[in-house]
Formats: structure tokens, sequence, C-alpha cells
């Protein structure tokens, strides 16, 4: 497990595969000396073997001379002369190839030399043996002499070829024992060698074989990888491009071309075809702004458009950037982004929000209407009114001073109806900060400016310790004055109006009841007082803009004092509630977030 | 150095003639020992303190939705102006917007008047500011007491 790990690794098979490549060398060196020594010893065999063979011949014919000229001296007959000269030829030729066989064994040649020696001596004693039997009057006994002689010469002759013979063979049977001994030595090594080959070979394929496995596997996970790209691409209406700077070639993604209109692949991948599909406004400052890019390496990041095969028009987010590949070379990769549907969506929300500000300013000058505008007519009414009851009153007839007090009270209510659109239509105004209000200050200041209002009905007022809070300063302010002198204004005849305003803690029936999740989020602020009430079913009606539940001229109200109230929590992320009975008084509970809330 | 052995001199720009009927009918009823010019606009106003021999009033009205030269625009002209340092300026305006009042507060008005719909009250607010005591009210002026509520 641990080798195939080892194996494995690439550095490692490397180095394993140079070892085996240097021992494979060493073998085969190895396997050339001995087949070259082995070729030598051959060699050396071949031409003892062929020393021997010469030897003998020269004896041979040494011995058919002699046979010969034994011959003549027996029958006299010429014939057995006529290969003399010939036979002297072959035994030149014989001894120059000896020589030359003999050419790398000094003692040999030596020795073949003494051959050459002997040989002409014993041609010599022919010479004088042909001689004397050739003489007319034999001297037989000196013939005889001489063949003796003759004879035993060839005999030590012979002695001397056969010692050289037997000791070329015993030579030659030393190499063989040599031979035979190497060319074990050399199948021992090729054997080795075809082994060690094999076994390089299969390690290699095996090697081979598993990092294309590894290569195959690799790819399947890079085209899976590519497939789901090219999907989320598709989905997301994303599309990428590539361009190496050097050597300029453009790559686009299925969705890139999509992005233009056209199939994936639908053209060649380079910026000429490419920038067919710009908008025709677009098409120069998009390539102005690509092509600095691409000398400067800096980030772009444009909007522009596309004008698609099918001739619409597509909003286009491309941000591009420079990174170097895998080969060390400056790409530029590009996401385009289709915001067509943002874009449109932006313009709307553009013009719907041109369309608001128009409305906020009517509501505006709506406001300066009524708040300076409106009033003005109505105050010169009021003061003509009181002109007129001070001084003319009593020249008026009983029915003239009654119409007279109904203009006056229907005038003052028109005042009241004025101020508190002004004060609702200044709650609804989006532009307001919050900022840390003492609730203590905002009841106290209320106080005061109902102060009138307060000493006429011989109010009693208490008023507990209160929080701090983020709110609208003015706005709070505007919700205790309205909450306030509508218990007044409903208190009842005959009772010292009694009002309390104080910070309670929250129940955990208003918990379940009023879903609010953590009740350490909110304040609770109660406005309580002993006023005539009214039925709980109306809870929630008395908030809704213009309802009033009283319709006794008494109780002049304008139906936006409590929607102001509404609004103005509202505007503060709270709530407002009440509980009341006929009678025996109301009770307004508003639920301030505290301040992370708003 | 205005002193008390004078009559008191007491100036109205207005450009409503209703509003400028209902004050001097108003002084008239007070009873008061003064003198009161009326101007029918801001630019009437300014001609005439900028003469040269005039006699500087003690307190001025002022209006300040006026066409032409608007209140505000008299005040800083005013308050530019050290020959009328002693002149006490009263704002006398139907409107009592947050903004207005901040802003005559700071070009230097001396009290901020809005306008009542009562005559009685039109007459009360007149006796109280023509017999304030600048002096003590300037030395103690925020913007709560700029505003004034009987």
């Amino acid at each position: 497990m641990k080798f195939l790990k080892l194996f494995k690794n690439s550095q490692v098979f490397k180095l394993a595969l140079g070892v085996a490549i240097l021992v494979v060398c060493y073998f085969g060196s190895q396997f050339f000396s001995q087949m070259q020594r082995l070729t030598s010893t051959l060699e050396l065999i071949a031409k003892s073997n062929e020393t021997q063979l010469e030897m003998e011949k020269q004896l041979s014919i040494i011995n058919s001379y002699d046979y010969s000229l034994r011959n003549y001296i027996i029958t006299k007959d010429e014939s057995y002369l006529q290969n003399r000269f010939l036979n002297r030829g072959i035994i030149e030729e014989g001894i120059k190839k000896l020589k030359v066989l003999t050419v790398n064994d000094p003692i040999r040649n030596k020795d073949i030399l003494t051959l050459e020696k002997l040989i002409n001596h014993r041609f010599k004693l022919f010479r004088e043996t042909l001689i004397a039997a050739k003489s007319s009057n034999v001297d037989q006994l000196g013939l005889n002499s001489k063949l003796k002689k003759s004879n035993d010469y060839t005999e030590m002759m012979k002695l001397f070829v056969y010692k050289i013979i037997n000791s070329e063979r015993l030579k030659t049977k030393f190499q063989n024992s040599n031979h035979q001994f190497e060319l074990q030595d050399s199948l021992l090594t090729a054997f080795l060698l075809i082994i060690l080959s094999l076994l390089i070979l299969l390690l290699s394929f095996n090697k081979t074989n598993g990092d294309i496995e590894d290569l195959k596997q690799a790819n399947d996970k890079l085209m899976l990888l590519n497939e789901s790209f090219n999907a989320a691409e598709k989905t997301a209406g994303f599309g990428h491009w590539m361009v190496n700077l050097e050597t300029n070639q453009y790559t686009f993604s299925d969705n890139m071309y999509r992005l233009m209109g056209v199939k994936p692949n639908a053209f060649e991948s380079t910026l000429e075809n490419s920038i067919k599909y710009l908008h025709p406004d677009d098409l120069e400052y998009v390539t102005q702004v690509h092509k600095d890019s691409l000398v400067n390496h800096q980030s772009t990041s444009i909007v522009f458009r596309f004008l698609t095969a099918i001739n619409e028009v597509k909003y286009i987010m491309g941000v591009g950037s420079f990174t170097r590949d895998g080969n060390g070379n400056m790409i530029k990769i590009g996401v385009n982004y289709d915001i067509t549907d943002q874009y449109k969506r932006t313009l709307e929300l553009e013009e719907n929000n041109k369309e608001l500000k128009y409305i906020n300013s009517e509501l505006e000058s709506f406001n300066n209407i009524v708040s300076h505008d409106l009033q003005e007519p109505l105050r010169k009414i009021q003061m003509f009114i009181s002109r007129v009851e001070e001084k003319e009153f009593d020249g008026l007839s009983q029915q003239g001073r009654d119409y007279f007090s109904k203009i006056r009270i229907a005038a003052n209510r028109m005042q009241t109806l004025l101020i508190d659109l002004v004060n609702y239509s200044r709650t609804i105004k989006g532009d307001i900060v919050f900022v840390e209000t003492d609730l203590n200050k905002i009841i106290s200041d209320t106080i005061q400016d109902l102060t009138t209002n307060i000493e006429e009905k011989s109010a009693i007022i208490h008023i507990g310790q209160l929080p701090i809070i983020k709110a609208i300063p003015f706005q709070l302010k505007q919700l205790f004055i309205n909450l306030v002198s509508n218990s007044l204004k409903y208190s009842q005849e005959g009772n010292i109006p009694q009002i309390n305003i104080t910070s309670e803690v929250i129940t955990e029936e208003e918990v379940s009841k009023y879903e609010i999740i953590n009740k350490e989020d909110y304040y609770k602020i109660v406005v309580e007082d002993n006023g005539i009430g009214f039925k709980q079913e109306y809870a929630e009606k008395i908030f809704l803009l213009f309802k009033r539940l009283e319709t006794d001229p008494k109780y002049s109200g304008t139906g936006l004092g409590l929607a102001i109230c509404s609004r103005i929590v509202e505007n503060h992320k709270g709530f407002i509630k009440v509980k009341s009975e006929p009678n025996r008084g109301s009770k307004f509970y508003i639920f301030l977030p505290k301040g992370d809330l708003v | 150095m205005i002193t008390h052995q004078d009559p008191m001199h007491i100036l109205l720009a207005d450009d409503d003639e209703d509003d400028r009927t209902f004050f001097s009918e108003a002084i008239t009823e007070l009873k008061m020992d003064n003198k009161l010019t009326l101007f029918k606009d801001g630019k009437d106003l300014m001609d005439y303190l900028e003469l040269p021999n005039i006699k500087l009033p003690h307190i001025l009205f002022l209006d300040l939705n006026m066409p032409g030269k608007t209140g505000i625009d008299c005040l800083k002209e005013i308050r530019a102006n050290t020959r009328f340092k002693d002149v006490s300026v009263a704002i006398y305006s139907t409107s009592s917007s947050k903004k207005d009042i901040e802003d005559t507060f700071i070009e230097g008005a001396n009290i901020y008047i809005k306008k009542p719909n009562d005559f009685s009250m039109l007459k009360k607010v007149i006796k109280e500011v023509v017999n304030m005591n600048w002096q003590f009210h300037t030395s103690g002026l925020n913007i709560e007491t700029f505003f004034f509520s009987i």
C-alpha cells in the first residue's frame, strides 16, 4: 500500500525509472563485453584448430613426398616425381598461413620458424636422396644410409609437429571450457536484462494507465463543473468571456452568446464578431474602455446595451479584471450580467419616486394653504365677530345675537379643524429624525401648553416617572396634547377630571394579546382619565380618520385627534390601544419600542 | 436715548388693510399716550426709516408675509444698521411655523406675536408688549420666551 502510494508520486516514479534505466545500461554493457570476449575466445579456438590442421597438412605432404620418392627409387618411374614442385609450393603457402595464424603468439611463431627450417632441411635431404638415386651407378649403401637418415629426420619432424599440435589441443580445450563458462555468464546477463526490461515496461504501463485513469476522472469532473456552470449562467442571466493578452485569443461562454441573442458558438469568438451586437450608441464608448484596459490592465465596470440578433435591447452590467493563467500569460476575464429587468424596474421606481415627490410637494402646498391662506380669512372673520360682539351686540335682536353666537362657534370649530388638519398632515411627512427624547420633558411641555384648559376644568394631573426614548419630539408632544385635551374635553360634568400619565410594566396577557415578541423591547405608557368613556366595541374605530362617537355639540371634536395619535405611534413603530367603559373613564395604552427597534 | 417722558412711538408695517385698522383701533381704545405710524409694505417702512431727520420708533410691529420687501428682509436691513440698535422689533404674523419663529429669532427680532383672532386679545397683547420691560426681556431671551403667549 505504502509502495503504491510512493509509486503514485511521480517524482519517486521518475527517480525509480532513472535508476532502472542505469541498471539496464550496466547489464547491457556487461552483456556486450561478455559477447566480445566470447567472440575472441571462439576466434582463438578457430585459429588453434586451423593451426593444427595446417601442421598436419605439412606433415602429410612431407609423407606423401617421401612415399613418391621411395616409389621412384623402387620403380624408376619418373611420373612419381611429377608433383614435387607443386608440393613444395603448397608447403610454402602453408607456412605463410601458419605465420599469419600465430602472429599473436610469439612462442608458436618461433615454433613455426623452427618447423620451416626443419622442412627446408628435409627437402635438402630429399634432394640429396634423389640425386643419389638418379646417378647411373647407384651407391646402394650410400642411398640406404641416406634413406635411413631421411626416415629418422621425418620421425623427428613428426614428433616436433605432434608436440605443437598437442600443445595447441591443450590450449583449445582450456579455451573451450572458458567458452562454456562465459556462455553461461552471458545467458544469465541476457536473462536478467530481459526480466528487468520487462519489469520497467510493466511498471511504466501501470503508472501510465493510472495517470490516464486519474486524468479521465479529472476531465469528467471538469466537464460536470462546466455543465453546471453553464446552467447556472443561463439561470442567473450571466455570461463570461476571456481574452489572452499574449495571443489575443477570445473565448465566450455559452450564455455570453445567448446574451447577444444567438445560439452558443454561433460565430467565431472574436472581438470584431461580438461588438456587432453592441448598441450603436454604446459601441465607441465600450470598445474604448475595453482597449484602454488592455493597455493599463485596470479593472473595468460599465453598463451598456446589446442590440441582440432579434433587435431586442438588453441592458448589460459588464465587469472585467486581469489575472494570469496557468502558463503565466496575462488574461482579462469579463462577466456580463443582464440587468434589463432591474434597469426597467429602476426606471419605474424613479418614475414613481418623481410622482411621490410631486404628491409630497402638493401636500406641502396644501399644508401651507391650510395653515396660512385659509386661516388668514378665518382669523379676520373671528376678529370681526369679536368686534361686533363687543361694540354692536346691544343693537342686535335676540335672534340676531343667537345667530351671531352660532357663527362664532362655527368659525372656532373651523379653526380647530384647520389646526388638526395641519397637525395630521405633519405626521405623514417622511424626512423626520429620531433623537433621544425625555418623555418627562415632553409631558411637562404638554401640561404647560394646556394650562388654560386644565385650569378652566380644575383638572388634577398625576405624572409618574417616564423613560427617555428615541423619538420625534414634536410628534410625541402632539400625541400627549391630543390625549390630554381629549381627556379634558370628554370629562364628566360635575366630576373633577383626573388624568394619570404613567409608565407601566407590560403584562403577560398583553404579550400574548398584542403579539409583542419580547416585553423587554417595548415601553408602555398609560394615559388614564375618569371621563365619560365609551363602549369597548368602539375601541378600534375611534382611531380612524373623521370617526366621532359623540354627536352632542358640547363635545366639539374634529375626528382627527385620535387619528393623529395613532399615526404618530405608528411612525414610532409602536401601537396604541384603549380600554374604556361608559361613565367610568378611558385608559389609553401606548407601546413604544425601545431604542434599537426604531 | 429713549425716555418715558416722550410719548411712545410705535410703527406697524402690514400689507393687510383690515389688520392695520384693527391695530390702530386697539391702540385708540387702549387710550395710551403714544404715536402710531402705519406702513402698507416693507418698502414704505424702510424708505421712512432711512429718512435722516426722523425720530426713531420705540417699537416696530412687523408683518412677515408682505409683497415686495418681506418682513424678514426689513428685519435684516434694520439689524445690519447700528442706528436702529435701540429699536425693538416685534414680529406680528399669522404664521406660527417653527421655521418663521427660528429665522426671525436668529435675525435679531425681540419678540414673536401670532396675530390673535379675538379683538380683546389683540388689545391685551398690544398693552403687554408696549409696556414690556425690554431690557429685562432681552437679557433672558431664548427661543421659548421669544414666542409671545399670554
